[in-house]
């Protein structure tokens, strides 16, 4: 049996596509077999951040819809061993993804799959409902901002009642923090929340707090999941989040601004 | 100027808070609409009964004057006290055939989302009231149940304690509303809104480890957090009606 996580938010454009690639890729390289699926109907672009766009050809909901069965179209991810994309489709409506063909596929999935990531769309509305419907855990992606904070304490609210788990009285869905597009310049002037200010309104665990960074723009440009780019620090904390995710204790990085360079430390005391 | 003033006032009026929700139709299918009200009430059947409604129909396209006749009977049936109809467009249209004033709620007019009514996993205490020895005759349960509420209470979320007090042992977010027939407790930061005594109860409290709140209310009086001042926010705050006056002290 798989293990189903669902990265949501409530807010689009937070990172939710971004952490998406970066953990299932993540898993993967640790040797865990992997399948990510684009829930958002209509915008499709889980696939673009993976560089395998070009190799769609059956999607989501011709699966569900029955035009194609999940092995033509799942797609074997050409970097990493263990990952494979589903992709969603651009074209049709979002009533297309209904529970029981969710369901089916999911089920599907969980036959040869260890983990299943599944990329929300925005909103609380059905598509992202339908996202979170049959996770065993919730990953809430969050930027430093208040409105971003406020719609992931709604989204936590709704993974507590509106999923399979709940209404089997299995209680709420376990969930835990993304902060991504962390900028400690930022949060030193007051501009932004602080990790801290974050963890404190919310009242959850944090698995991760990922700096904002050019980083993932180049890689997203460049097809490419960032956390493969291992130099850089939006790389490593995704690193550093699917390891806490898999069980290891790291300390949390880049939280303060950029240590000083050697000039710096040399006159530092 | 009046000739004759009289020193005694023919009418007053007092601003108090009554809980209205709003339900927002998108489907004018009676047997769906029984099936969605009745999961609604199996939800939270304390809350919705007696429960004032507006009824808000700007998502129902071309309705017939007998299908709505029809859907307002249905929600009456179920015992909501329909007060009105959500101001729009299509509210214009029908209110004159439906005998329901038109009702501004909110500062958005027709923007109002719908109140969620699902309350985090609470469990109620003191279900079964303890008998007093086995041989003697049943005692009287002293208290009335209160629920209990031990995880975050988040935006968008409401709980009621119909009939007794909340107790919720985490946060309460912003967005988020506690009401209780009896007093509230809360065992983290009160960032939400709290009505304590809904029903009429001066002499309920509202008790939080730390005060933020948007909004507290006592037995229909209340102050929205413009009013709550900088100094009355903070660690471990009583909020008490006084005369017609909220109090917030440190306990
Ligand atoms: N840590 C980050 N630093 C800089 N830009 C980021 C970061 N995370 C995401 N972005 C950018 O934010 C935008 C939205 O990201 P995306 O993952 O598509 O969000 P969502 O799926 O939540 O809508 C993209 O342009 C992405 O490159
Ligand atoms: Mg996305």
């Amino acid at each position: 049996m798989a293990r189903i996580v669902v990265i949501t938010s409530g807010k689009g454009g937070v990172g939710k596509t971004t952490t998406s690639a970066a953990l299932a890729t993540g898993l993967a390289l640790e040797g865990r077999k992997t399948a990510v699926i684009d829930f958002d109907v209509g915008l499709r672009n889980l696939d673009l951040i993976m560089g395998c766009e070009r190799r769609v050809v059956y999607d989501f909901v011709n699966v569900i819809n029955g035009d194609a069965n999940l092995r033509q179209a799942l797609i074997k991810d050409k970097r990493t061993d263990n990952l494979f994309i589903l992709p969603a489709s651009q074209t049709r409506d979002k009533d297309a993804l209904t529970e029981a063909g969710v369901e089916k596929v999911l089920d599907e999935l969980s036959q040869e799959f260890e983990y299943i990531v599944c990329d929300s769309p925005a909103g609380i509305e059905r598509g992202a409902l339908m996202a979170a419907y049959f996770a065993d855990e919730a990953i809430v992606v969050t930027n430093p901002e208040v409105s971003s904070v406020r719609d992931s304490d709604r989204m936590l609210g709704i993974l507590s009642s509106k999923t399979r788990k709940a209404e089997r009285g299995e209680g709420g869905l376990p969930a835990r923090l993304l902060l991504t597009r962390y900028a400690p310049e930022r949060v030193e002037r007051g501009e932004m929340l602080s990790m801290e200010d974050v963890t404190e309104i919310l009242s959850i665990d944090m698995l991760g707090v990922v700096p904002e960074s050019q980083s993932v723009l180049n890689a997203s440009n460049a097809g490419m999941p960032v956390i493969l780019d291992e130099e850089s620090d939006a790389g490593q904390a995704y690193r550093d989040a699917v390891a806490r995710f898999l069980g290891e204790d790291r300390p949390h990085r880049f939280l303060s601004t950029q240590k000083k360079g050697l000039f710096g430390r040399l006159f530092r005391g | 100027m009046n000739a004759h003033p009289s020193p005694i006032q023919p009418i007053e009026l007092k601003g108090r808070m009554i809980l209205v929700s709003i339900l927002r139709l998108h489907d004018a299918d009676t047997h769906r609409l029984n099936e969605a009200l009745d999961a609604r009430m199996r939800e939270a059947p304390e809350l919705m009964r007696d429960m004032p409604l507006l009824m808000d129909v700007e998502h129902l396209t071309d309705i017939s004057e007998e299908a709505l006749t029809q859907v307002i009977e249905i929600v009456r049936r179920r015992g909501f006290k329909l007060i009105g109809l959500q101001q729009g467009a299509a509210a214009q249209s029908i209110a004159a055939r439906t005998a329901l004033p038109l009702i501004v709620l909110g500062s958005k007019g027709g923007e109002l989302p719908l109140r969620t009514t699902q309350p985090p996993q609470a469990e109620a205490a003191n279900e079964s009231p303890p008998v007093a020895h086995k041989d003697s005759a049943p005692i009287q349960a002293l208290h009335t149940a209160s629920l209990v509420v031990n995880q975050p209470v988040r935006s968008g979320q409401q709980v009621y304690a119909r009939g007794g007090d909340l107790i919720v042992l985490g946060t309460v977010s912003a967005g988020a509303e506690l009401l209780a027939d009896g007093h509230i407790h809360v065992y983290g930061t009160l960032r939400g809104k709290a009505l304590a005594g809904v029903r009429g109860l001066v002499g309920a409290k509202i008790f939080c480890r730390r005060l933020d709140a948007e909004l507290v209310s006592i037995a229909g009086h209340y102050r929205i957090a413009e009013d709550i001042l900088d100094a009355e926010r903070g660690d471990n705050r009583l909020v008490t009606l006084a005369g017609e006056t909220i109090d917030i002290s440190e306990i």
